[in-house]
């Protein structure tokens, strides 16, 4: 039963096995779910946030996961609209893992803002004047369009194609999917912005507020590049582990390092623009209201490291290894620097988040402490165990990567040469 | 965002911002909408079998899509544009006007130890159409075929009456964990079925007005280079699948079951790759 509904010619491990993998991660998600259900249940009491400390683990995990996802428009851009036909062979894992980190982000952006039974007012009566409504809006949308998207990767597993009317829907849907990737990429452009265009209205967090070009903060677009820069590592980073885990060839060598080099290309724009922005806002925007930029890391343990780490260590360095093709070349090389620019976005998420909150702005303020309580922790875990049962179901089912079967023909053949020369001659 | 809430103006920033999530919201649905009319009018004129076909040949790796005149020598390379259907090529119809397929000399080609009588048509996807005197065509596996079948655990054959199509589901063989879908190499009403033992699968009344094209199909000289490389991809799909591939490397020739002689073999696999079903 469950042989026929994996993927012909590929090589899965037994069920019980499978159910070995899938159960501790099961049992993450449980705790996970029941934490998230104190927080729905009894509030926000169960987190350690508070009026004063409003961002928190859930925050930082939503902003990351959304860098992290931008994979999916990325590549979907790349391959449908740039017709870099290359990325193919990682085009579904690829909406897989936007899809993950999308519903996941929405998933604890309703649990963040409570009254589950409310969400709807969100769409019905939008505060117009937040920029928040455009990032539900568009993350809503893009989360359709990526749902839409895994739609012909499920209805071409192998026992589901049998009934015609997926099989055709699967094949007509697939004709249009360039559609869905334009519609995807303007949607993740936006929201991406959005989340950073937030810091272009936040002044009251001088550490954090930006100024930029007519309605846009320079956070706005250094979020959309960041973005960029990343998503393709991601995939590159998740590209190898599962390699590693199924012990297996998913895609050719030369596509992890054409993922390399296009994020490294973005990355060295983002460590520009990043540079760039952090001059402009160290010498004008943050002495412009009243503070001189060293007083932020004067406050241990946030000192000039994080800046200098964020800037150089996960950014530069990175940037320079993906774009030396001899050190691309190197598998090791390659995924540390992929790890590296995933790293850095997330550092950076934290501290345009949990910093800037930590750090004091007026005169009476301290600077704040923040742990999050295990409730929250729990539900964080419940986003990392969803992320994996939802991918390793997926890899398990359906044909993440095309190329699979024929790279695992390809390592028996090359054994096989001298023989077929015999068979010519014969 | 709705024009009826409250703290909603007409001016041009909320205009903007409507304008643009109604487009997207448009382009989704209008995407969503289109592929579920297309589905439904390729259901209502039965084209689930030509879609099914389209899309295993679109999942077929390269290197097995390849133009017949590269077999041929023809073409160094050349992907088929057409799915194996060459009736709608016109670069099949230039060439074979110019170097028309030679006959062969032989009634029949004996290639590594399997023989292929040249008194028929050869499908891609291992099976052959020969043209009876009374107008219909028998259908049946070619030696490969029934060399990689053996004796088949059980047969789906289509019942008198149904109408098959070139590149759509001729029948359906089960042979221990494989089950795959035979390639039907004509288009037709089936009149009557045979045995696997019997040598043939099915006679099928030619569609239309009774004539019926083969130009999709080998014959005669295209049979040879065809063979040789499907002896190749079976090398290669069998040292993959059973991690043995002695079975050309001492000049022997393939036995008459290949399944029994690779009892650890994912056979399913192997037989996908040959009767092209990915």
């Amino acid at each position: 039963m469950d042989k026929d509904f994996i993927t012909r010619g590929v090589r899965r491990c037994s069920p019980n096995r499978f159910f070995l993998w899938m159960a501790p991660w099961v049992a993450m998600l449980g705790f996970g779910l029941y934490s998230a259900g104190l927080c729905l249940v009894k509030g926000l009491n169960q987190t350690n946030m508070d009026n004063r400390f409003a961002f928190g683990l859930w925050i930082f995990l939503d902003l990351t996961v959304i860098a992290l996802g931008a994979g999916a428009f990325f590549t979907g851009f790349l391959v449908y609209i740039l017709k870099l036909h290359e990325l193919k062979a990682v085009i579904n894992s690829a909406v897989v893992i936007g899809l993950v980190c999308y519903s996941g982000a929405v998933c604890v952006l309703m649990v963040d803002v409570g009254q589950p039974l409310r969400a709807w007012f969100t769409f019905w009566y939008p505060n117009v004047h937040s920029m928040l409504t455009e990032v539900t809006f568009c993350i809503s949308c893009y989360l359709a369009v990526l749902a839409i998207e895994y739609l012909p990767i499920v209805l071409k597993n192998r026992k589901l194609r049998q009934v015609p009317s997926f099989l055709v829907f699967e094949f007509e849907l697939h004709k249009l999917v360039y559609v869905l990737a334009g519609v995807g990429t303007f949607l993740s452009f936006f929201h991406q912005g959005s989340l950073g265009g937030l810091y272009g209205v936040l002044r009251g967090r001088p550490f954090a507020f930006r100024e930029g070009l007519a309605l846009w903060p320079s956070t706005f677009f250094l979020f959309i590049i960041s973005a960029a820069a990343v998503g393709p590592s991601f995939i590159l980073l998740t590209t190898w582990m599962v390699e590693k885990i199924t012990r297996k060839r998913l895609v050719r060598p030369e596509v992890l390092e054409l993922l390399g080099r296009i994020s490294g290309l973005m990355l060295a724009v983002y460590v520009l623009a990043k540079s760039v922005d952090t001059l402009i806002w160290i010498n004008r925007t943050s002495p412009g209201v009243g503070f001189p930029a060293w007083q932020y890391y004067s406050w241990n343990p946030f000192g000039t490291w994080i800046l200098f780490s964020e800037i150089v260590i996960f950014g530069l360095a990175p940037a320079l290894i993906l774009l030396m093709p001899a050190l691309r070349r190197r598998r090791g090389w390659l995924v540390s620097a992929a790890a590296m620019a995933c790293l850095g976005v997330a550092l950076n998420r934290f501290v345009m988040t949990v910093q800037t909150l930590a750090l004091p702005t007026l005169s009476f303020d301290k600077f704040l402490w923040y742990t999050p309580s295990w409730q929250e922790t729990g539900t964080f875990l419940a986003v990392v165990a969803y992320g994996v049962l939802v991918y390793s179901f997926s890899f398990r089912y359906f044909r993440l990567f095309p190329d699979e079967r024929m790279l695992q023909t390809e390592v028996k053949t090359e054994e096989v040469e001298e023989p077929l020369e015999m068979a010519r001659r014969y | 965002m709705l024009p009826w809430i409250y703290g909603f103006h007409w001016n041009a920033g909320h205009i903007i911002f409507l304008g643009a999530f109604y487009t997207v919201l448009a382009a989704v649905a209008t995407t969503l909408i289109v592929a579920a009319r297309r589905s439904r009018r390729a259901l209502v004129e039965h084209r689930a079998e030509d879609i099914g076909w389209h899309s295993d040949f679109h999942d077929l790796p390269p290197q097995d899509r390849v133009c017949r005149h590269v077999l041929t020598g023809e073409f160094q390379s050349r992907e088929c544009a057409n799915a194996f259907d060459c009736r709608h090529c016109e670069t099949h119809a230039k060439l074979i006007a110019l170097r028309p397929v030679p006959e062969a000399q032989a009634a029949e080609e004996e290639i590594l130890g399997m023989t292929f009588p040249l008194d028929r048509f050869y499908h891609r996807g291992h099976t052959w159409a020969r043209v009876e005197p009374d107008g219909t065509v028998t259908v049946g596996l070619d030696d490969l075929g029934e060399r990689l079948l053996g004796v088949p655990d059980a047969v789906e054959l289509p019942p008198p009456g149904t109408r098959v199509s070139v590149n759509g589901t001729a029948f359906r063989v089960r042979k221990r964990d494989a089950s795959v879908r035979v390639l039907s190499p004509v288009d037709g009403e089936v009149v009557e079925t045979g045995t696997p033992g019997g040598g043939w699968y099915l006679r099928v009344k030619p569609a239309g007005h009774g004539e019926m094209d083969f130009r999709h199909l080998l014959r005669g000289a295209e049979v040879w280079p065809w063979l040789m490389r499907e002896m190749e991809r079976l090398q290669i799909a069998l040292s993959a699948e059973a991690g043995a591939a002695a079975t050309l490397a001492d000049g022997g020739v393939p036995v008459k079951d290949i399944a029994a002689a690779y009892p650890e073999a994912n056979w399913d696999a192997v037989c996908g790759e040959m009767f092209l079903e990915p």
